[in-house]
């Protein structure tokens, strides 16, 4: 072994950082990933998806929605990062509301929202990347592009390539090269003196403006969720009290900022009647040969990118689905099944299988009441996206509450403070849109009730069958008979 | 010598960590290091299966929110076979991509030994390669001891 100097030197250094290693723990989280991670959950859900049915609702000035939706989503998102800062773990709404309300019910009923409105969102955008594909190869039925889909994601979180920091930072660069396609495709309208500035005030509505917008608004929403999943790496971020509001709200900002943008450009270089019959609205963008590559290359190039986004996207989507029912199965609030890990994988799989399941049969639901012509005018992207919007309006409200009742408690030295008027504004803004979505679409909540149902249904598995592992006290309480045998063993 | 031992709360690691004492001698190792990485994008980012029972706080999902306290609880499980053997042991968690990370870890502590438990028993082993004990026994610093698990046992 040489002993030179330098080395000796960096082994105390390095024995100095272990000491404080051990009290300090490493984490690989930065900041700058923290930004490119909610930045490509967000972009991913809505902008792709829902275009066509914000303009169809709103009219030319259909941006505007987009920019309340996103005005509205980044206030809760000053909630977020609020309490993340106090709280850094890896458990979001249903954490923050135990700890406000300490109530039990309550804190289950979040738990089964959160849940819900993944499987809804994963549904929606299931069906949505069914659309782009057909834009590539037309031949395979959609709704079994979208369960191929979905299971496929199923299988990717279960083998851990989610994992890949570098190929969720690939996604995301992927997704924001896409939508500056199409700004670069505005930008090259505008400068050309083509563009009409006027589609941008139009509604569609005989009605006020104001319920023109506010009805975009409930669909615009979608393209925001998603940024409540930043919550799941916030035990794993750097110096969280500093780079967690940044990223998310940064994070929040510049897919908004991108958004109107995006919604500006539709609007000025394709009719809005084309957009909002579109299933795959961005393609029209595109297609509206605006600069000099040939359209059919374009649009499949482009086809791709929107599929790219939505995988990305709909990944977080099940890995959140994933480990919420992993804790609750470890909170014996469901069956202690969803808490089985593959022995090599370190994957929940019945947790993973289960909530693949629960969103194909969202989306053959969906279908078929589509294909039999009841459940409303609109289709299934549509209509999982309400239900999904539903499910977060209602958590997003009760976060900034919860936000609110924990400031009783001491702040931390360094935590982030939200401004209050803000978070007022938040809370209202939630609520109306929540009335609002209820009044207007009723029929979203027998599907909201149909998703609570099977919560409840699992909870009640769990009281009935769950007892029987309970009848001797701890230290007899394992998740499964199997898994402390061998333990015993052992 | 500085030995490396990771752990990813399996059953399968507290084996392998009872395997190196059994084996080893004590004088011949300075240092023992239990290392468990948590993997912050994963479906689960860590699962102790070995600290049995957990302490339950009145209705609180924080028992289970936090993944760090999953690894700290399995760290403490394996550190605990080492006591009194010896050995100095220290105890890490890091963050990423487990393999990875043990090899970092294991070239920054200048290790003379990495110990990893291979994964599971049964086809999915055998049909997905590429695990974790794979890749650190490939690209290691250092001497790899990757415990198997025994092959068949009572059903």
């Amino acid at each position: 072994m040489t002993d030179a100097p330098d080395l000796a030197h960096e082994k105390a250094l390095e024995r100095a950082r272990e000491l404080d290693d051990d009290e300090n723990l490493q984490r690989s989280i930065s900041g700058r990933l923290l930004f490119f991670y909610v930045l490509g959950d967000v972009l991913g859900s809505g902008i792709y998806v829902l275009i066509g049915a914000v303009a169809a609702a709103v009219g030319g000035a259909f941006w505007m929605a987009f920019l309340a939706g996103v005005t509205v989503a980044t206030l809760t998102g000053l909630a977020y990062a609020e309490l993340v800062t106090k709280h850094p773990q890896a458990a979001g709404a249903a954490l923050y509301v135990s700890k406000a309300f300490r109530n039990p019910f309550l804190t289950f009923l979040v738990t089964i929202c959160m849940l819900s409105a993944t499987f809804a969102a994963a549904g929606s955008l299931a069906t949505g990347f069914s659309s782009y594909f057909a834009q590539v190869w037309e031949l395979p039925p959609p709704l079994l592009i979208s369960v191929i889909f979905i299971a496929a994601l199923a299988v990717v979180n279960f083998i851990g390539i989610t994992e890949s920091v570098i190929a969720n930072m690939v996604m995301t660069f992927v997704e924001v090269a896409g939508l500056a396609v199409v700004v670069l495709i505005g930008i090259v309208y505008v400068s050309r003196g083509e563009a009409d500035f006027s589609v941008l005030l139009e509604f569609d509505t005989d009605g006020s403006p104001i319920f023109a917008v506010v009805a975009g608004v409930a669909l615009a929403f979608f393209a925001m969720t998603g940024f409540e999943n930043a919550a799941n790496v916030a035990e794993e971020t750097i110096d969280p009290a500093r780079n967690f509001p940044r990223a998310l709200i940064g994070g929040m900002v510049g897919a908004g900022i991108i958004y109107v943008i995006v919604a500006m450009t539709a609007a000025l270089t394709v009719p809005i009647d084309t957009l909002a019959s579109s299933d795959a609205a961005l393609l029209e963008v595109i297609k509206a040969d605006i600069i000099p590559v040939p359209v059919g290359v374009m649009t499949t190039i482009f086809a791709i990118v929107a599929m790219v986004a939505i995988t990305n996207t709909t990944l977080v989507a099940l890995v959140t689905q994933s480990r919420i029912l992993y804790g609750m199965a470890r909170e014996d609030v469901v069956p202690g099944f969803f808490a089985k890990v593959h022995a090599a994988r370190r994957s929940p799989w019945v947790a993973l299988v289960f909530s693949a399941l629960v969103v194909t049969t969202l989306l053959v639901v969906g279908h078929t009441l589509d294909a039999a012509g009841i459940g409303g005018s609109s289709g299934v992207v549509e209509r999982l996206a309400t239900v999904t919007v539903v499910f977060t309006l209602f958590i997003y409200a009760l976060v900034i509450v919860a936000a609110f009742v924990l400031r009783r408690d001491e702040r931390p030295p360094d935590s982030f403070r939200a401004p209050t008027p803000l978070l007022v504004i938040g809370v209202v803004g939630n609520l109306a849109l929540l009335v609002y979505v209820v009044v207007d679409d009723p029929t979203s909540l027998f599907w909201c009730a149909g998703l609570l149902a099977l919560g409840l249904v699992l909870y009640t598995v769990e009281k009935l069958v769950g007892r029987t592992g309970e009848t001797t006290p701890p230290p007899g309480r394992a998740p499964t008979g199997s898994a402390r045998d061998e333990e015993e063993e052992l | 010598m500085h030995v490396v031992i990771a752990t990813d709360g399996s059953k399968q690691s507290l084996a392998a960590a009872k395997h190196l004492r059994s084996l080893a001698a004590p004088e011949a190792i300075s240092d023992v290091t239990v290392l468990a990485v948590v993997r912050p994008l994963a479906a689960v980012s860590f699962v102790d299966e070995l600290s049995g029972p957990r302490r339950k706080d009145a209705g609180s999902p924080s028992s289970v929110a936090s993944f760090r306290d999953a690894a700290k609880a399995s760290i403490e499980v394996i550190a605990d076979v080492f006591a009194g053997w010896g050995p100095k042991v220290h105890k890490k968690i890091r963050s990423g991509s487990p393999a990875n990370e043990i090899i970092k870890a294991a070239e920054q502590l200048d290790a003379g030994l990495v110990v990893v438990a291979s994964g599971g028993r049964g086809l999915s082993d055998r049909v997905m390669l590429g695990s974790t004990a794979q890749r650190v026994q490939q690209y290691a610093p250092c001497p790899v001891l990757v415990v198997r698990p025994a092959p068949s046992r009572k059903k």
